[in-house]
């Protein structure tokens, strides 16, 4: 009985630590990318979309999103001409290394087309 | 007249054989592989006509679903179901080459070309410089329409057959062409030894019988010694004629075929040829036990005579011929100048010779070939250089 316990206290520790973590990836986009773009006319989905146009595969959108948001640049951006002069380009990024390669893998897994089309 | 032109063809000897069989081998070959390459030549340029024409209509079906594309990544993921069309499969792959969605059939995807077959489909890349969804290559699949392949091969095989029949038959006449002036050299020895064949035969038994007439017992010694040299010399002309008589009328004569005993017949040859072997004191060894065979009683006594004569001619003095007789075969074996290992299956070559120091016309053999051929007996020589040549024939 002892060790059934034992183990259910086990299970739930760990399930509880994964869950925590995964909240706290969660939280690098949320609490970092969501805010500032919930007050802009196009979704991060739409933005998703746009960088998928023109950059296609999983690696390549990854390194350049990573490399726009290290040092935003207006040629760099792929939003149209209007919505930079009424928006402007966004500042360069205080997240670390780590912080931004999971907050971009958040947004890649959110949001990526594969596995959704039927 | 022609059963002796058409003797005078079977009787063309094997190399002449052998040059023609090569010569149309040869020449069969490089006709084939020349009308293989023609084939594949046309064969692909088929499949380019066909890989053109399927082009457009593929082109435009990757046009149409570019546009489809185009606005479900407009509308994605409000509407996420990928278009499919009734006329074709299709499939997007991103920059990296990552699968993103299929409808193909066949799997077997190939970036680097632009429209290929695969396995009964073809499909058709279209590249594109916007990625709706994330596709750099898009993928258009139909159905191979096998009628082009079918009258391609058709097409193949019957003007394949039809060239290969006109030029075989240029081959037959230009190897007619060119066999001709060999064939002329046989025609005229062939002719000549017709035409000396019978003159032969009133002086050579006129001979025979004279010098079997002649009472020896009133001669000198000396005469003796002269009539048997004339006797040798006249059995050796009467043995060739016997030879060119089978060579030129043997096959127009009527075989008649029965159990020959064949210790009797060798007996009554080596009594016969006895004579030809006491100048050059070669002995006889016959170990001889009874073997029947069903021959025309002329064909194997041509056979026997043939190789005891050429156990004679081409031994060394002294030497000594062994003849060995049981059941189902007979082996003669000389101690004389044996034959060089490379030369022994040209033996039996029309006008081939051992040794041209000898006389003769090199036909004996030739004619045991051919009588053992058609009785369907087995012959085989086994001979050694400066040792002596042992012949086996097996029945």
């Amino acid at each position: 009985m002892q060790k059934i316990i034992k183990t259910t206290l086990t299970i739930i520790l760990i399930s509880t630590m994964t869950y925590a973590k995964n909240i706290e990836n969660e939280n690098v986009y949320s609490k970092n990318c969501i805010p500032c773009h919930e007050y802009l006319p196009a979704s991060l989905e739409r933005m998703f979309m746009s960088y998928m146009k023109i950059y296609s595969g999983e690696f390549t959108l990854k390194e350049s999103l990573k490399a726009f948001l290290r040092k935003p640049d207006k040629e760099m951006s792929v939003m149209s001409d209007l919505f930079l002069d009424r928006f402007g380009v966004k500042d360069k990024t205080d997240l670390s290394e780590k912080e931004l390669e999971e907050a971009v893998n958040i947004y890649w897994n959110r949001h990526n087309v594969r596995n959704k089309l039927r | 007249m022609s059963a002796s032109k058409n003797r005078d063809i079977n009787l063309l000897r094997s190399n002449e054989k052998q040059s023609l069989i090569r010569f149309l081998s040869l020449y069969i070959f490089l006709v084939t592989m020349l009308l293989l390459l023609l084939g594949v030549s046309y064969y692909e340029s088929q499949e380019k006509l066909m890989f053109s024409n399927q082009r457009t209509i593929l082109s435009t079906y990757a046009n149409e679903q570019v546009k489809k594309l185009k606005i479900l990544h407009h509308y994605f993921p409000t509407k996420n179901e990928y278009p499919r069309d009734e006329r074709f499969e299709s499939a997007i792959y991103d920059i990296e080459r990552i699968h993103i969605f299929s409808t193909l059939k066949n799997r077997k995807i190939d970036f680097d070309k632009e429209i290929y077959r695969v396995e009964e489909k073809i499909h058709f890349v279209k590249y594109l410089d916007d990625y709706y969804l994330g596709a750099k290559y898009l993928f258009i699949e139909i159905d191979e329409n096998r009628d082009w392949y079918r009258e391609t091969i058709i097409s193949i095989i019957a003007l394949g057959i039809i060239t290969l029949t006109v030029l075989g038959i240029f081959g037959i006449f230009f190897m007619k062409l060119f066999m001709r002036p060999m064939k002329n050299s046989v025609d005229l020895l062939d002719n000549f030894i017709k035409d000396t064949t019978h003159e032969l035969n009133t002086p050579i038994s006129a001979i025979l019988a004279n010098i079997e007439m002649m009472d020896k017992s009133i001669m000198s010694e000396k005469n003796i010694k002269k009539l048997k040299r004339i006797n040798i010399a006249a059995k050796t002309v009467s043995h060739l004629y016997q030879d060119l008589t089978y060579l030129v009328l043997g096959h127009q004569t009527k075989v008649r075929d029965e159990w020959i005993e064949l210790k009797e017949l060798i007996e009554a040859r080596v009594e016969y040829f006895s004579l030809l072997a006491t100048p050059k004191r070669i002995t006889f060894h016959l170990d001889l036990e009874t073997g029947k065979l069903f021959i025309d009683a002329a064909k194997i006594a041509r056979v026997v005579d043939n190789l005891i004569s050429n156990a004679i001619k081409y031994n060394r003095r002294s030497g000594s011929i062994k003849i060995t007789l049981r059941s189902n075969y007979f082996i003669v074996e000389d101690t004389g100048i044996g034959i060089e290992h490379d030369k022994v299956t040209a033996i039996f070559e029309r006008y081939s010779r051992f040794n041209s120091s000898e006389g003769g016309f090199g036909i004996g053999l030739n004619i045991v070939k051919s009588i053992i051929d058609e009785y369907n007996l087995t012959i085989k020589v086994h001979s050694v250089l400066r040792e002596g040549t042992t012949i086996r024939v097996s029945f």
